[in-house]
């Protein structure tokens, strides 16, 4: 029964049925049961595509299952019962039903098989996703949602645009491996780009991720990004172009990172890093690339997770993710604070911890494919992710200077959520095997070879003692609460200023034009009240007798005239 | 003052204790010269196997530790550069933006301990 549906259907059922739900544990139940009903259908789904629907004359693939689409798919899942396991006291209701719908889209989306779903599914998670940023229910959230609604539509509409535009040229909507080329495939390429945060289109994401809920930021962390991972390595595999993009997504963040104040943004900003290494792994292209895209896409979902849930968790306890008002919060939040320092050293690539396992795959096929310098980039960034997710996170707001604060540790459930996903960094770091299977193509890879392991520590531990050394000698820039511009500064600051000016201008015109019009008009009254005002000439008043002598005389000259 | 501290310390949970020895000044010396013998041996471990990178830089011994700890230095620095450039007031962006509103309190469970 349930093979005949699609994977998504069953988490648009399930919002379908919260609301009929009393509120409270029993939706919560329904919430972590989707996730795990979803994954168990995708596991058992042989490969191959199925549900075809006629619509408007195009057959729509709705599951194409492959070992790409399922891995994505299986990794969702896991993210949104750990999301939702982590809000399971949450009981704002819309917050709860856009988890489900926003979740369900997303792994719709990889299921597609043609672009027209894909379109449909893309919309979703934008339209789904908002509502977690909305949720917070203030001013800001507001205005910061409708700038990401905007954005992640958009972003949809290029894709539809795209798909038309393919479809005329090759009479095909399948959702395939493309080679940029026709305007078409640029469009769909740059739709992609848009939610997958390339450079000067990243902004959304450090704009948006922090101004959500405290849960939604952690459900946000998951879906969107990897979705845009997911489609570039379904379509643009092997795109050169996409190295260089790669590149430039590692390097930039790390140093907005560097100097945030706000813990999620920071966190954003080394979400977009972390997606630079996926999109260099894309455009390198072969077999063991797209194994290395698709295992780090597993291993940061998760990673990423942990790190946003630990620092929500202090946001639960303390009302605030500025770096500049924590600090010394291991005294009380213990358990939140290990938590906090395997994501670090997760998403840092310590050996024994996951990001070291699939990171490395990315970077060895780099090098493989004779590309020193992004190399040598992506070795860089490697040392910059320690420095804002591997130290700057944990070290601010656990250890560092004593902030006073003395808050409780996290609830138990969200201590769970963590522990477990804690547990996957782990597990995947020191057994990386059962994920290798997984991937989309065979893997011979051993990461744990003596010059490996051996580099990656010493430019870690040697970075680390750069940051005691900097620390130390005071160097090392101070937290401080300000706001540092980016490239939305264009359209949060610069544009509006530019209407404001043009508007004011066209003002100005108008107004002149007014004013000249005024004045002539103005004038013209004037020198009409001269002619024929009742001081002038025109209008005086003259006597009849006067009057009676002109016309006795004009009469006089009529008279004479007539004898001639 | 002295007697507070350690009063409070008492309070704490023993995983809190022992996590609360890392932030004590004390320390911070002990620390920092265990992170660089550590770093030390790593450089001496470079010289007892066989290097095959994929780049001849990589054969150098303590080539990672050199590049990381310059790059990172580098990066810190230029990142410290930039704030003098992007830096703004944290209510720069006013209403439009959350940074300069407080998170609303009927959506967090605070409490102190």
């Amino acid at each position: 029964m349930i093979s005949i549906l699609p994977t998504a259907f069953i988490f648009i059922a399930a919002a379908l049925v919260l609301g009929l739900l009393p509120r409270g544990h029993v939706r919560g139940v329904i919430l972590l049961l989707t996730p795990i009903l979803a994954a168990w259908q995708i596991w058992n789904l042989p490969v191959g595509i199925f549900l075809q629907v006629e619509f408007v004359g195009q057959t729509l693939d709705m599951m194409r299952v492959d070992k790409l689409s399922r891995i994505f798919g299986l990794i969702f899942c896991l993210a949104a019962f750990l999301g939702n396991l982590y809000a399971w006291h949450v009981r704002d209701f819309i917050q709860q039903i856009a988890a489900l719908l926003y979740a369900g889209a997303a792994i719709g989306a990889v299921f597609a098989g043609d672009l027209i779903t894909l379109f449909f599914y893309w919309e979703g998670t934008a339209l789904a996703s908002v509502f977690l940023i909305w949720a917070r229910r203030t001013e800001g959230s507001y205005h910061t949602g409708m700038r990401y609604l905007l954005i992640q539509i958009t972003s949809g509409v290029i894709l539809l645009a795209g798909t038309a535009l393919l479809y005329r040229e090759t009479g095909s909507i399948t959702f395939e491996l493309m080679t940029l080329g026709s305007l078409g495939t640029w469009l769909i390429f740059l739709s992609f780009g848009m939610k997958c945060a390339f450079p000067l289109l990243h902004n959304w994401l450090q704009d948006s991720y922090p101004a959500a809920t405290i849960t939604g930021t952690v459900i946000l962390s998951a879906f969107t990004t990897k979705l845009a991972v997911y489609a570039l390595a379904r379509g643009f595999a092997g795109t050169e172009l996409l190295i260089y993009i790669g590149a430039a997504m590692t390097l930039f963040p790390i140093f907005f990172a560097e100097i945030e104040n706000d813990l999620r943004r920071v966190l954003a900003y080394s979400l977009n890093n972390q997606l630079g290494f996926m999109v260099v792994g894309i455009g390198v292209g072969t077999e063991m690339a797209i194994n290395g895209t698709a295992s780090h896409a597993f291993a940061h979902i998760l990673y990423k997770a942990l790190l946003f849930m630990s620092v929500g968790a202090v946001m639960l306890r303390t009302g605030t993710s500025k770096a500049s008002e924590l600090g010394g919060l291991c005294r009380t939040m213990p358990r939140t604070a290990i938590f906090c320092l395997i994501g670090a050293a997760s998403i840092s690539a310590f050996p024994l911890f996951s990001g070291f396992v699939t990171k490395s795959l990315i970077m060895d096929e780099t090098a493989n494919q004779h590309y020193p310098i992004i190399w040598a980039i992506l070795v860089f960034a490697s040392a910059g992710v320690l420095s804002h997710s591997g130290i700057k996170i944990p070290y601010f707001t656990f250890f560092g200077h004593d902030s006073g604060l003395r808050p409780k540790e996290a609830p138990i459930h969200m201590q769970i959520a963590m522990g477990f996903t804690a547990f996957l960094c782990i597990f995947i770091g020191v057994y990386p095997e059962p994920l290798y299977a997984l991937l989309p193509y065979e893997v011979i890879y051993r990461p744990y070879t003596m010059s490996h392991v051996v580099g990656q520590l010493q430019l870690l531990c040697f970075a680390l003692l750069a940051f005691v050394v900097l620390m130390r000698t005071g160097i090392h820039p101070p937290e401080i609460r300000a706001v540092n511009l980016d490239v939305d500064w264009i359209y949060r600051r610069l544009i509006p200023t530019l209407y404001n000016i043009i508007y004011a201008g066209v003002a100005k015109v108008f107004q002149l034009l007014e004013t000249l019009v005024n004045t002539m008009i103005q004038l013209l009254v004037k020198e009409l009240y001269k002619l024929h005002g009742p001081e002038t000439g025109v209008s005086r008043m003259r006597g009849v007798g006067a009057m009676v002598i002109w016309v006795a005389i004009l009469l006089g000259i009529a008279l004479i005239l007539s004898y001639f | 003052m002295d007697l507070n501290r350690s009063n409070e310390t008492s309070k704490f949970s023993p995983l809190g204790k022992t996590l609360s020895w890392f932030t004590k000044t004390k320390n911070a010396n002990k620390l920092f010269l265990g992170l660089a013998l550590l770093c030390f041996a790593l450089f001496l471990a470079d010289f007892t196997y066989h290097k095959h990178g994929h780049f001849h830089i990589e054969e150098i011994p303590g080539f990672y530790g050199a590049y990381g700890f310059f790059m990172f230095t580098a990066l810190i620095l230029v990142a410290k550069a930039l704030r003098l450039l992007i830096k703004r007031p944290e209510n720069y962006y006013g209403d439009k933006a959350v940074d300069g509103e407080e998170y609303p309190t009927d959506q967090l469970e605070q409490g102190s301990k």
